[in-house]
């Protein structure tokens, strides 16, 4: 078909006429200039990525969506480097610590020793007189609290009356040097008042002296609970009585991010008085509120530029103490302040994945159902809030699906202790119980004899149905992830049948695609994501967006759906969304909502500025654009495609009366969820599902395991990018194998951290990491940009069920810890070993199955529901369907007034808190003091 | 962090490091530095003077029975004329990149380590230091608290444990001279004292006996990762076989006590009465008995003398026929 259209600028195409004036039919007679870029003649269009419905060859397996008109073939669904790949590779990338501004001052913060005392005074003044030291700032100069949580602000700069933990702020230097700095800092003096601490979190739910925060009229008891949590919905007493039950106790370590990037900010007040600060952040916008709130300044006085990040994971998702410190001692001095960490500096920030103990009950009827799943969770939140409330929440709410259960009962409780701040890390709240779910359900599988897969594939929810405490599912992929890793790990021949030490394990995982409500209460409805486009003479596009690239590639994922919307080559898109003074409010890089919501304001803005254009084009050809084509970078007539403009001249026409070109798009969430406290916890306008298999090799003799290979199947709706759709699941896999088998935040016997270093907090290394196959699953999600849903934390949660499946695939022995370390698991050998009466490990009995007459029924099922979920996804079967309809219940009367003994509370009764045994449920023991009248 | 402030020397030939040895009241020597300059940035007992041996040339040779000080890891990794046990041992040290630094001289002096000393100085002074830096507190021993006599910090070098598999013999010089001295003998309790070098003295080479080269052997090392860690546990063996039957058997363990450990005299006994499976068995749990690891690395004490059973019998897996 030829060359394509030419695109270079200037250089018109003198195309031969008739000898009237007239076109020469087939001849070519583009507007002058062409648009430019590196491919010097348009590309056809590439109909492989056009969706059938419109008119490509793209199949759609699950059906037309919404977005197919805004499909050109350009990028979407293709591997694209990350548009600032190469500024990383290259090392001009500037991170937080990269930033240098005329005048820097060095920052340093002093740092507690103890874990839990009173500041009785900070004397300052040898500092101050310190030759080469410009400010000192302490808790006296930070007045005003904040936290990433608005119901939980409870830090400071520095601290106040009381220090924490190890390592909290408690004054900060800024001098010319960093050696002057630490100088200063060191002669500081604190007169401290040592309180007793601490460390084990079921101390925090007693009654105490010193309890580490004041809640005032809501503080829980005297204790050092934070928060509390109880959900009971469903069929509970058919859960108790349910005739297959499996229930653990879990312990669970902290785990730490372990970023390459060390925190760091710099902070300077510009010469019109306004705060300019550089931080790493994924948060830039609630920066910028808690800076306006702890400085007594308007927002509108200050900009937050988010650098470059060098790994966030939730490690850098909140407001920070250090980025307060800089702005003050900046404003102190008039000089510009930076401060980089080290990393053990990484470690007392933490907001790390909480220390858990965690009870996990699943049961299971004599039709193979899940009668129920039954939580209590005791999250350990170390000295401060963070996104502690929420954790608290996502520890239990997620386990309403990927499954149909009979009955839901959650207690769940956050405490206190004087520990680094756990937070909102990769997955938050909902791997460490999405992992005992998991294991729970192989349990019950072995007490029924049948078959972990098959039993999963004939219990799950369809799309489009409501969980039992009012989620809205719409895709769901599960099913497809299940079957494809089945099949490619060769689960029917192995499951079960490897030898003594070699194992099998499948997990999966379900997870938000970004949270349905925002954290700050809202009114006026405010958008969750905007992005605005401008395009000017050039033909180029600006895009300016809130979103914060933290790596993630959300640069790269808006680029794609604008390029592809516009039909313009990449490069030819420009992102600015490093500002918060340009960039519309984005509320951040958390919950996994980015793609999910930038790129959905994207394609609107995207389609609103293409709407503009072809306009423009239609007054220049004289065709509709309903039969005008946009492709690369040129506009034609469908029926004739050697009539059209360039895109450039298109652009130069709509810009004739206004100038440059602006287009605006909004993303917000639809309503929807249920009423009761809580319900908005675990809301989300898509979730993502997972399945994994992974194969694993025990060393019974020392308690090692490696895990061999992982078939890794994640549906994320539609990979815009499957080159990072790829890496995310990698990435995540890595993440995830490491909390199951190596990493932990040690504390000692005296509650020291013991391990702030990577040396000792053991980060898989290369030669631990199996090979992983990613597998991309597609749900075509009605709701999201191009049908897509998230693929930055939903990736991690099965890896960790699906080891410890396959170790007890291998030896026989049920995981509940983590990490499984050696030493852990040995000592469960031993155990084993003594348990069955034999001297040598080798010798431990390999684990066997035989397919129970229930395996029959249950793949039975699996059949039928996959045909029902089949027309449900392609929108045949559009009847409702609310968890129940498998328990025979009608999706459309309230289960409360069909089904004898429904239960719906958000109050425990004492009935509830008998069993003594239940950690958080311990939580509600206590009375908040303003239900005791003495507030 | 930053580094102390010191003056570094860099003599160019050994008799001028001997000499400067000599006048130097307090200082280093640094060779490789993979382990001196990690623990300075930590202000782990720095000293105000570091007296480099990277110009040092006469450190370096390495044939089948001569060891330098100054050759580096790698190129022992690498060398076709070293003792294959050696190679082996050295080729788990850390990782390729400290390895092509780090020196065999460095690695069989290398400070001992223990998780309450090896910390940022800050952290160290929040738990007001310890027995092995105790910045003129007189603080107390963190592991076995309340006391500030025994420093029970860990040696967890590899290359240590082969020397004496192989029965080798370390070189020391210093300003007075040169001595030398079976390799197990250059270790001295305790986790601070550590070996005999006397002030101003270094290691200058290794020797094997000239018939090394019958011996064949085995290291087998106890850690999480497989690069990076250091040995929670190590167990070298070396044995000589003639005329199909074991006429020699050493054994040395490495990364359990402050000074590794010599068990050639169990191993002697045991090849009095050979019986393959058996006797090693019984060789192992021996091994196990003779070893008091405490609490202050990655891995508990117990886990550790456990796996030493798995890691001698795992050593000593080619002698089960005999």
């Amino acid at each position: 078909m030829g060359k394509g259209y030419r695109q270079a600028p200037g250089k018109g195409g003198a195309s031969k006429k008739r000898k009237d004036g007239g076109r020469i039919a087939g001849q070519q007679d583009f507007g002058v200039p062409g648009s430019g870029g590196a491919s010097p003649h348009s590309n056809l269009q590439d109909l492989d990525h056009v969706p059938s419905s419109v008119g490509g060859w793209m199949p759609q397996p699950r059906g037309p969506h919404v977005h197919d008109r805004h499909l050109t073939g350009t990028t979407i669904g293709k591997s694209v480097p990350l548009i600032d790949a190469n500024w990383k590779v290259t090392g001009q990338a500037e991170y937080g610590d990269d930033i240098r501004l005329p005048g820097e001052l060095i920052g340093k913060i002093l740092r507690s020793p103890h874990h839990h005392a009173l500041v009785k005074s900070v004397d300052t003044t040898a500092a101050e007189a310190m030759e080469g030291v410009f400010a000192v700032a302490t808790g006296a100069d930070s007045e005003n609290s904040f936290g990433v949580l608005p119901v939980t602000k409870d830090e400071h700069a520095m601290a106040r009356e009381k220090v924490r933990h190890v390592g909290d702020l408690v004054a900060c230097v800024a001098a010319i040097d960093e050696a002057t700095a630490i100088q200063a800092m060191h002669a500081i003096t604190v007169d401290y008042e040592v309180l007793p601490s601490i460390h084990d979190m079921e101390d925090g739910l007693l009654d105490s002296e010193h309890p580490i925060h004041d809640r005032g009229k809501y503080h829980v008891g005297e204790s050092n609970v934070q928060k509390r949590v109880f959900q009971q919905f469903g069929d509970l007493d058919g859960m108790a009585a349910a005739p297959y039950r499996h229930e653990a106790d879990w312990e669970t370590a902290g785990v730490h991010h372990g970023f390459t990037e060390p925190h760091a900010v710099v902070a300077h007040w510009d010469p019109s008085g306004r705060l300019t600060l550089w931080s790493p952040q994924q948060v830039p916008h609630y920066l910028h509120r808690a800076l306006s709130s702890v400085l007594d300044i308007p927002m509108h006085q200050i900009n937050v530029h988010r650098t470059f990040v060098g790994g966030g994971f939730g490690g850098k998702s909140d407001p920070f103490p250090h980025e307060m410190c800089a702005a003050i001692l900046a404003r102190k001095c008039g000089r510009p302040v930076r401060i980089n960490f080290d990393r053990e500096e990484v470690y007392w920030i933490n907001r790390g994945r909480h220390p858990s103990r965690i009870q996990m009950g699943v049961f299971a009827d004599e039709e193979g159902r899940i009668a129920g799943i039954e939580t209590d969770a005791l999250i350990d939140g170390g000295a401060f809030a963070s996104f502690g409330h929420v954790t608290t929440y996502y520890n239990g709410v997620l386990h309403t699906s990927p499954y149909e259960i009979g009955g839901f009962h959650y207690t769940g409780a956050r405490v206190w202790t004087n520990k680094p701040a756990s937070g909102a890390m990769r997955g938050h709240g909902a791997v460490n119980s999405r992992c005992a779910v998991e294991v729970g359900i192989d349990a019950v599988c072995e007490q029924m004899n049948v078959d972990p897969m098959t039993f999963r594939l004939a219990n799950l929810l369809p799309p489009h149905s409501r969980t039992i405490t009012g989620f809205r599912i719409t895709s769901t992929g599960m099913r497809e992830c299940l079957a494809k890793v089945r099949e490619m790990s060769g689960w029917d021949e192995k499951f079960r049948n490897l030898p003594l030490g070699r194992g099998i394990g499948v997990g999966c995982g379900f997870f938000i695609s970004g949270s349905g409500l925002p954290i700050h209460w809202d009114p006026e409805n405010f958008p969750h994501a905007t992005v605005h486009l401008q395009c000017d003479m050039d033909g180029g596009v600006t895009v300016h967006t809130g979103a914060a690239e933290i790596g993630q590639g959300s640069d790269t994922a808006i680029a794609q759906a604008v390029s592809e919307v516009l039909a313009l080559p990449l490069d030819m898109i420009r992102i600015r969304s490093k500002e918060t003074d340009t960039a519309p409010v984005d509320l951040g890089s958390y919950s996994s909502r980015v793609t999910f919501m930038n790129a959905n304001a994207a394609i609107r803005a995207a389609g609103e500025l293409r709407d503009k254009v072809m306009k423009a084009a239609w007054e220049i050809t004289g065709y509709h654009p309903d039969v005008l084509v946009i492709g690369d970078r040129r506009i034609y007539y469908r029926h004739d495609p050697a009539i059209g403009v360039s895109w450039l001249e298109a652009v130069h026409k709509a810009q004739a009366d206004s100038g440059a070109l602006i287009a605006s798009g909004a993303y917000r969430t639809p309503p929807m969820g249920g009423v009761h406290k809580g319900a908005a916890a675990g809301l989300a306008p898509a979730y993502s599902f997972s399945a994994y298999v992974a194969e694993v090799e025990v060393d019974v003799e020392t308690g090692f395991t490696k895990v061999i290979r992982a078939w890794a199947a994640h549906d994320c709706g539609k990979a815009l990018n499957p080159l990072a759709v790829k890496g995310q699941i990698i990435g995540s896999c890595h993440m995830g194998m490491g909390q199951v088998l190596s990493e932990e935040m040690k504390y000692g016997r005296d509650g020291h951290l013991m391990n702030p270093d990577l040396l000792d907090f053991k980060i898989m290394s290369v030669h631990e990491m199996p090979e992983v196959i990613p597998i991309i699953v597609e749900s075509n999600d009605p709701e999201g940009p191009f049908g897509a849903k998230e693929a930055g934390e939903g990736p991690l949660l099965p890896i960790l069920p699906a080891v410890c499946n396959a170790i007890h695939d291998a030896i026989g022995i049920r995981i509940d810890e983590m990490p499984v370390t050696p030493d852990r698991l040995y000592k469960r050998i031993e155990q084993a070993c003594k348990a069955q009466g034999v001297d040598d490990p080798l010798d431990l009995a390999n684990p066997t199955y035989s397919a129970s007459a229930l395996q029959t029924t249950l793949a039975e099922r699996a059949e039928a529901h996959a045909l029902r979920d089949h027309q449900r996804d392609i929108q045949k079967d559009r009847s409702s369907y609310v968890n129940g309809v498998l328990f025979g219940f009608d999706p459309d009367i309230p289960p409360s007034e069909q089904i004898e003994g429904w239960r719906e509370s958000i109050t425990p009764s004492p009935e509830d808190l008998v069993d003594e045994t239940k950690r958080a449920a311990r939580a509600w023991s206590h009375v908040e003091r303003r239900h005791r009248g003495d507030a | 962090m930053r580094m102390p402030p010191f003056t570094l020397h860099t003599p160019d030939n050994l008799a001028k490091a001997l000499a400067l040895a000599g006048e130097l009241t307090d200082f280093d020597w640094v060779s490789g530095g993979t382990d001196l300059l990690p623990n300075y940035k930590w202000h782990l007992n720095p000293s105000p003077d570091v007296i480099s041996l990277a110009k040092v040339q006469e450190l370096n040779t390495l044939s089948p029975t001569v060891i330098g000080a100054m050759v580096r890891i790698h190129d022992l990794v690498e060398s076709e004329v070293a003792h294959p046990l050696l190679r082996e041992t050295a080729a788990t040290i850390a990782s390729i990149m400290i390895r092509r630094s780090a020196t065999v001289g460095g690695n069989i002096c290398l400070d001992t380590r223990c998780f309450w000393f090896n910390q940022t100085e800050d952290w160290r002074r929040s738990i007001e230091w310890c027995l092995k830096c105790d910045c003129g507190t007189g603080a107390d021993c963190r592991v076995i608290p309340n006391q500030n006599t025994l420093c029970v910090a860990t040696y967890q070098a590899d290359l240590a444990a082969a020397f004496i598999a192989l029965d080798a013999t370390i070189h020391l010089a210093g300003a007075s001279g040169a001595r030398s001295m079976p390799f197990a003998e250059f270790f001295q309790l305790d986790g601070v004292t550590r070996n005999v070098l006397k002030a101003g003295e270094l290691v200058t080479h290794v020797t094997l006996p000239e018939t090394a080269s019958q011996w064949n052997g085995a290291y087998q090392k106890l850690r999480l990762r497989e690069t990076w860690d250091f040995p929670e546990a190590g167990v070298a063996a070396a044995w000589r076989i003639e005329g199909g039957s074991l006429t020699g058997l050493r054994l040395a363990t490495t990364g359990c006590e402050s000074i590794p450990g010599d068990h050639t005299e169990l191993a002697m006994e045991a090849i009095a009465d050979w019986d393959g499976k058996a006797s090693i068995r019984a060789l192992a749990e021996g091994v196990r008995k003779a070893v008091k690891p405490v609490n202050n690395t990655y891995f508990p004490p117990s886990y550790r003398r456990k796996m030493l059973r798995v890691l001698t019998r795992r050593a000593l897996s080619e002698l089960e026929g005999l």
